[in-house]
């Protein structure tokens, strides 16, 4: 298993590019990954739901499970909320699939 | 590994046919929903009965009717099937005397009604709990005998899954598939919708390149149906609460879903409701709808079915315990009723991914040794047939 667990959040692959809320996390909540990789919550992330550790641009890997799964459909930040709102995924999606 | 091979021995019900049962249900099977009543009336009357009411039968055509038969036999024919009385209204396309007929060469006592031809449905209730009473007095004299966990069939299941799913509960039952695997066992891994997206994972991990072809196949299949349609899956599965639990994509789900497979090599790619052939993990291709799937499983000869759940799901199958695995700790509190085992352990960091698969293993032998599970004291029988074609 290659998963990380943190305080806050479990990272499920070095890979990855997004983390999983361990619980609720509120705006401004520091989360510390090493001693040089610090990101703060820039909005409330629910439990479960995944907070972005990098820039992502749009039309980029949106990665977790060290396994792409969909795009930014917007420039997506360190430290945002990343869920439908900024990704799409690519598959079993036809014509109404969102271009990244 | 800290669980020993004796522990993983089991007492269950030896069947005529070699095959070991876990539990020893007498059924009332309809092999048309037009007789769905009669066989209810029957089982309210006969403690020891379950009856397995459907929508179908009637008006199907080719390989549509031909599933729905194949998934009442199979059913017929599950290990954990002591006695069947099968019951039709008599102008069906899927015959009730056909279906006892098959479900008869598993050895296992069968006895068919015709409603039609008893004359009526007071009449077909009347000798129906004559044969039943019969059947259960049979069921009750049977022993558990000691088994093997190479005579497990074991039905690993996602519904209601969040974006803790992939994290803890279908990990920590890859441990188990692992390890029942290990043991000479079988494990059905199923929901092709929620491969879509991860089917490259277990594309490499097949036995042979006709099973690979077999698994990108019908992952491709189930796509294109929708997309033939110009219907986008995403707007069903992902289901809303999948979304609310933070699953972002189908591609998300299926990543996270897949792992309840294990490690292991894939032996086989079945059909729906078709038994193994081979021993080891296999894929079986059903829809993601929870009750379609399990229902798959059962028909499959699964006896017990592993079901991991983090939005919250109570269900169960009229012939096999279903052991509800919470992916969350949240969801375990909130629908404590409904949940046999808490994987949000591994979410707060109390329990590993390894622990939790061997407590999963140690449950699923409890289970086949007899202990009820939740779905079971609640009485919770989902079952749905998956139907691949209209009714005419």
């Amino acid at each position: 298993m290659d998963k990380k667990y943190f305080e806050k959040v479990i990272l499920s692959h070095p890979r990855d590019n997004v983390a999983t809320a361990k619980s609720p996390i509120s705006p401004g909540t520091l989360l510390t990954f090493s001693r040089d990789k610090k990101i703060v919550a820039k909005e409330g992330i629910p439990f479960a739901h995944k907070i972005s550790l990098q820039r992502i641009a749009r039309g980029g890997s949106v990665i977790k499970y060290g396994e792409q799964i969909g795009r930014a459909i917007r420039e997506i930040k360190p430290g945002e909320w990343v869920h439908i709102h900024n990704v799409a995924g690519e598959r079993g999606r036809g014509k109404s699939r969102k271009k990244g | 590994m800290t669980l020993r091979i004796r522990e993983m021995n089991f007492l269950g019900y030896k069947r005529p046919d070699g095959k070991v049962g876990v539990r020893n249900h007498v059924v009332i099977l309809p092999s048309v929903a037009c007789a769905n009543e009669v066989c209810n009336a029957i089982a309210r009357q006969v403690k020891g009965t379950v009856s397995i009411p459907h929508q179908h039968g009637c008006a199907q055509l080719a390989f549509d009717a031909e599933q729905t038969a194949r998934t009442l036999i199979a059913v017929g024919k599950n290990p954990n099937v002591a006695a069947v009385l099968v019951i039709g209204l008599g102008c069906e396309v899927v015959n009730s005397s056909m279906v006892a007929t098959k479900i008869e060469e598993s050895g296992k006592p069968v006895k068919n009604l015709v409603i039609q031809e008893v004359g009526g449905s007071p009449k077909t209730i009347k000798e129906g709990v004559k044969i039943a009473k019969a059947m259960v007095s049979f069921a009750s004299r049977l022993k558990r005998e000691k088994a093997k966990p190479d005579s497990l069939i074991l039905g690993v299941e996602c519904g209601g899954s969040d974006a803790c799913s992939g994290l803890s509960a279908n990990p920590a039952l890859g441990v188990t598939s692992d390890l029942l695997i290990k043991e000479g066992g079988t494990i059905i891994l199923s929901e092709t919708t929620e491969s879509i997206g991860a089917e490259h994972i277990l594309a490499r991990r097949a036995i042979n390149k006709k099973v690979r072809g077999k698994i990108l196949e019908i992952v491709r299949r189930t796509e294109m149906r929708a997309l033939n349609l110009g219907l986008d899956i995403g707007k069903a599965n992902p289901a809303p609460g999948n979304y609310a639990g933070g699953i972002t994509t189908l591609e998300e789900k299926s990543l996270g879903c897949v792992m309840k497979g294990g490690t292991g090599k894939i032996m086989e790619v079945l059909e729906y409701a078709e038994a193994p052939t081979q021993k080891g993990l296999v894929l079986m291709d059903t829809p993601g709808h929870d009750a379609e799937s399990v229902t798959g499983l059962l028909a499959g000869g699964t006896q017990i079915i592993a079901f991991t759940t983090g939005r919250g799901s109570p269900m169960g199958s009229p012939i096999a315990p279903v052991i509800k695995i919470a992916t969350n700790s949240y969801i375990y509190s909130k629908m404590k009723d409904n949940m046999d085992l808490n994987a949000g352990e591994i979410i707060i960091g109390n329990k590993s991914v390894q622990e939790m698969g061997e407590m999963i293993l140690r449950e699923v032998i409890r289970v086949a040794n007899g202990k009820l599970t939740k779905s079971e004291i609640l009485g919770h029988r989902e079952f749905a047939i998956n139907r691949i074609g209209p009714s005419f």
